[in-house]
């Protein structure tokens, strides 16, 4: 079996879908459609996949993220709204949710708290914290901020190449700088990488930080696309995201996995309300097969570590 | 003397012994600054009998998830999908009373039936193929929920149900909520699983070293399929009482409620990781948690305020578990570093 | 050892509660006096909802200038258990009167009248309860209205013929589901247009506009999208901007003047139908206040306050027509 069995059947999955819709449902592939369907809901949420691999493979989790997405992207906006050009806000954004990263982190590596009880307090106590303050007003930042003030077809086109060069860069350097390498060895045997001189608490605050602050990137991103920001947005968010990353072939219990894997499962799961609505089944299927989605993924999973362990 | 003295200091800083004293002092919080007497001199708010038994009859559902989540993460597992489950098994309830006119009993027997049959699908994939149960559960939470929706086809929920039925949520039997007295049976039933039988006691050994029980010949597949069939039953449970205590189901039933059950347990002093914990626990941190958010409307507090308590109450509790490890660790090295410039001996 | 604490605690909460008084109706029924301040609790669909804070609003008004107290509070997202338990707590709290606007119809009756046998008087607004629940409903307009208003505007833009969409809160919401029966009612007079697409937002923006975005292009000849749920008519309009289809495809729906100001002045969203939002609260207020004091009775015809009567139909107090607004008249409403 090749190492890369995962990636390569949800990569033939996704093809599956997309071939099917090329021949039932055409009009899936207008490209202004398409661009405004992959930047709105593709873009933002791979780059949190990204920071999410990365906390899996350290064997972590990141529930908070969608909490973290909706005060960085309510914040940036009050900036602009306030005045501040673009210039500011975004890394003011990026900053805020690398903040929030940090707290996870230090909880975490320092004290070395379970992340999925972190990260769930974390995530109550932001989002409450930011429904009593906007009480679900909206921020309105005007057109001008629109697209970082550039025209619809450049500031898509810029979402999407900033999204993809990030997941780029970061692959390139999971695979071949020695930081990356770190994140596995940590995520494969903690212990073993700090008998090896790796210092584990170090990296996995970092990756707390790194998936802050890429929050933070994804909701300034988001935010840009509308005149009008929306604080109750990412909820639900921080499950697409992990449920695109555990499709994508990473192990949740660390170690492994690649992020054109995400990619694919990003894509797959992206694909089935519009496939949904362009085959013309109801909307409630919806969740029942994204369930069933994962379930697929992850018992193909065991059954390959199964067939590895005889 | 010394012994007893360190014994009364070891008590006073149990986990459980400080989560009472929160649970008491948000008590006594609530009761003095939520009740008040209304201009004829009757008493009203937090210290009416009346409010106290909303607030035991609003946080059964979630009391039931919490304690069957127990055993499920003593094993070093957890659950995602019982509030999923909870949606699903009303609407399976309202669908089968309603369109299928089956007996209230009958229909009653065939959901806890189908929530056990759900927490078996979760205990397969668990454990005949070795899955993470995270992510087995969160392919369920979705996969429930989704067939609930589908089920309704988004729209439909289900009313009406018998008064009979709807007693059992919404009436009291001796002066305390239906579901109370049922939450009670269960409870005491998980605790003495848990606390009292060689099977209890095998959550915590799987919990804390699956493999070292495995050769310690404990039949750990069937172990774990017993927490999450008890879940899935659980779950259900919780559903019809909740579908009693609303008059009705629908797909959205439970949304959320897996989250509360965790925070319960895991305040409770339950590890995540697994192989320690206890249910006495788990029913203090579900008070601390019920009281907490169910209070706010007496002190006339908004509701995210409650939900901000919460968490930060969670991380609390989380880094005070973790202080005697850090003072311990912190003594040590003040200990050793003692130890490298010895005390000067005494001249002869 | 242990289980000295599981009993303690269970102990503490015994005794505790045996403290209180065992009588906690509050005695609503004898605030007859008027000049008492009377409490009146309100409970929206969600608090973190614009329509909704803008009807508190009316409402806060409303009670400031009748000398009540009011209490605002209501569920963070839309949830039929949590607006039973906020209800069951005003009970044990003794308030005067309840205003509800109900996401379950079912559920929250239960509750409501456990309150009217306490001597708390229930009056719903927005969204309905079972009639049996409360004693009048504060009715912005009827579903009828809503949905005949909603038809005959897409009709007009669309030339009564063609193809269209609506985008709904989610499929579970009860008042959306009326007014799309009155639509589809409505839609037999228009025998040329089709409905081909009906798709719920989950009452989130950004949701509203993916799906605005791809019902376009699933339907090439679609001419308007009709949003009913509020989050999803500047959401449709964004979608309709980006796919450059502005002026193509027309956009209306039921939202707040404020959200939609900047697509109506650009000429995305043609109309945009509601109603005084404040004055849907203030007039809940108004009945509450009155029911409470006894001045106003069920089989009342109308209901008169400040120099404005309005029409009681049956037990459903009418706030009046649904308005209409579009470029010329939406700059002079600020919520």
């Amino acid at each position: 079996m090749s190492r890369y069995f995962r990636e390569i059947s949800v990569a033939a999955a996704l093809a599956l879908v997309l071939v099917g819709l090329a021949l039932f449902a055409r009009a899936f592939y207008q490209p202004q459609p398409l661009l405004t369907l992959v930047t709105s809901q593709v873009a933002p949420t791979l780059v949190i996949a990204c920071g999410m691999t990365l906390v899996i493979i350290c064997r972590q989790i990141d529930i908070s993220v969608g909490s973290s997405f909706a005060i960085c992207g309510v914040c940036g906006a009050l900036l602009l709204k306030q005045g501040f050009p673009i210039g500011l806000a975004l890394p003011a954004s990026v900053l805020l949710g690398a903040a929030f990263g940090a707290l996870n982190g230090a909880l975490v590596a320092g004290l070395g708290l379970p992340s999925i009880v972190v990260t769930l307090a974390t995530m109550v106590t932001w989002r409450e914290a930011l429904r009593w303050l906007r009480q679900g007003v909206y921020v309105n930042i005007g057109t001008e901020n629109q697209w970082f003030g550039l025209s619809q077809r450049a500031g898509q086109w810029t979402i999407i190449i900033v999204a993809v060069g990030l997941m780029i860069g970061l692959a390139v350097v999971m695979k071949h700088l020695a930081a990356g390498r770190f994140v596995y060895a940590v995520g494969t045997d903690a212990e073993a990488a700090r008998l090896a001189g790796i210092r584990p608490r170090l990296v996995t605050f970092l990756c707390f930080v790194l998936i802050g602050a890429l929050t933070g990137l994804a909701a300034m991103m988001s935010a840009v696309q509308s005149p009008q920001v929306d604080p109750t947005a990412g909820v639900g968010l921080e499950l697409r995201t992990i449920a695109a990353v555990v499709v994508g072939g990473v192990s949740i219990s660390g170690g492994r996995g690649n992020l054109w894997g995400v990619l694919a499962g990003l894509l797959l799961l992206s694909s089935i309300n519009p496939a949904l609505t362009y085959l013309g089944v109801s909307a409630f299927w919806e969740k029942a097969i994204q369930g069933t989605i994962i379930l697929l993924a992850v018992v193909a999973d065991g059954l390959r570590s199964r067939k590895r362990a005889n | 003397m010394n012994s007893d003295k360190h014994g009364l200091k070891k008590l006073l800083f149990r986990h459980e012994t400080l989560l009472l004293l929160v649970l008491v002092g948000e008590w006594l919080f609530f009761y003095f600054r939520g009740t008040t007497t209304n201009f004829s001199g009757v008493t009203v708010g937090f210290g009416t009998a009346g409010a106290q038994i909303d607030i035991l009859r609003h946080s059964c559902e979630i009391g039931l998830l919490a304690l069957v989540m127990t055993p499920v993460i003593l094993t070093g597992g957890i659950d995602l999908s019982v509030g999923s489950l909870m949606g699903l098994s009303a609407v399976v309830f309202g669908k089968l009373w309603r369109d299928a006119g089956v007996p209230i009993p009958a229909a009653i027997t065939a959901t806890l039936a189908l929530g056990a049959l759900a927490g078996g699908l979760n205990a397969t994939l668990i454990t005949a193929l070795r899955l993470p149960p995270l992510i087995v559960t969160l392919g369920t939470f979705s996969l429930f929920r989704g067939l609930a929706e589908a089920l309704t086809r988004g729209a439909d929920t289900f009313t009406g149900f018998p008064a009979s039925f709807q007693a059992i949520g919404q009436n009291n039997w001796f002066g305390l909520p239906a579901q109370l007295l049922v939450f009670v049976l269960v409870a005491a039933a998980i605790w003495l699983l848990v606390h009292r039988t060689t099977l209890g006691r095998s959550f915590r050994a799987i919990g804390y070293a699956s493999e070292g029980a495995r050769y310690a010949g404990l039949p750990v597949g069937r172990r774990l399929a017993t927490v999450y069939i008890l879940a899935g039953l659980g779950a259900s449970l919780a559903g019809l009482i909740f579908t009693a205590r609303l008059n009705q189901a629908g797909a959205n039933t439970g949304t959320g409620y897996e989250l509360f059950a965790i925070t319960a347990v895991v305040l409770g002093g339950t590890s995540i990781f697994g192989g320690s914990g206890s249910v006495h626990g788990t029913l203090l941190g579900w008070a601390a948690v019920a009281v907490l958010s169910d209070s706010l409307p007496y002190v006339d507090w908004p509701r995210e305020v409650g939900g901000m308590l919460t968490g930060l109450l969670l991380i609390v509790a989380l880094s005070a578990g973790v202080l005697p490890k850090f003072l311990s660790a912190w003594r040590a090295r003040r200990h050793s570093s003692r130890s490298v410039n010895p005390q000067p001996t005494p001249s002869p | 050892m242990k289980r000295f604490f599981s009993l303690s605690f269970l102990a503490v909460s015994l005794i505790f509660s045996g403290c209180g008084k065992k009588d906690s109706a509050p005695a609503a029924g004898s605030a007859g006096a008027s000049g008492k301040k009377l409490t009146i609790a309100m409970l929206p669909k969600s608090k973190g909802n614009a329509y909704f804070l803008s009807a508190a609003k009316g409402a806060q008004k409303a009670a400031d200038a009748l000398n009540d107290t009011l209490l605002f509070d209501g569920p963070t997202q839309t949830d039929p258990a949590k607006q039973n338990e906020i209800v069951e707590g005003w009970i044990n709290k003794g308030v005067d009167v309840i205003a509800v606007a109900a996401e379950d119809k079912a559920a929250l009756s239960t509750a409501l009248r456990k309150a009217q046998s306490k001597g708390i008087k229930v009056v719903s607004f927005d969204a309905d309860v079972m009639p049996d629940a409360r004693t009048f409903f504060v009715n912005q307009a009827t579903p009828q209205g809503i949905g005949e208003s909603l038809m005959d505007e897409a009709a007009r833009l669309a030339g009564s013929e063609g193809e269209f969409a609506i985008i709904t809160a989610s499929l579970t919401a009860a008042n959306q589901n009326e007014w799309k029966k009155s639509i589809d009612e409505r839609l037999k007079m228009y025998p040329k247009m089709k409905l081909v697409e009906f798709r719920p937002c989950d009452d989130d923006k950004a949701k509203a506009q993916s799906e605005a975005t791809t019902i376009m292009s699933a339907h090439p000849n679609l001419k308007l999208i009709m949003s009913i749920c509020s989050p999803g008519v500047p959401g449709a309009a964004e979608a309709v901007k980006q796919a450059g289809k502005t002026g193509k495809v027309k956009v209306i729906g039921l939202g707040l003047p404020n959200e939609n100001k900047a697509y109506v002045h650009s000429g995305v969203t043609d109309s945009v139908i509601l109603w005084n939002t404040e004055e849907l609260g203030a007039l809940a207020v108004h009945a509450a206040d009155a029911l409470a004091r006894g001045t106003l009775k069920a089989g009342d015809k109308s209901f008169t306050v400040g120099g404005k009567t309005y029409d009681i139909v049956g037990d459903n107090i009418m706030l009046g027509k649904p308005f209409i607004f579009n470029k010329a008249n939406i700059d002079q409403f600020d919520f």
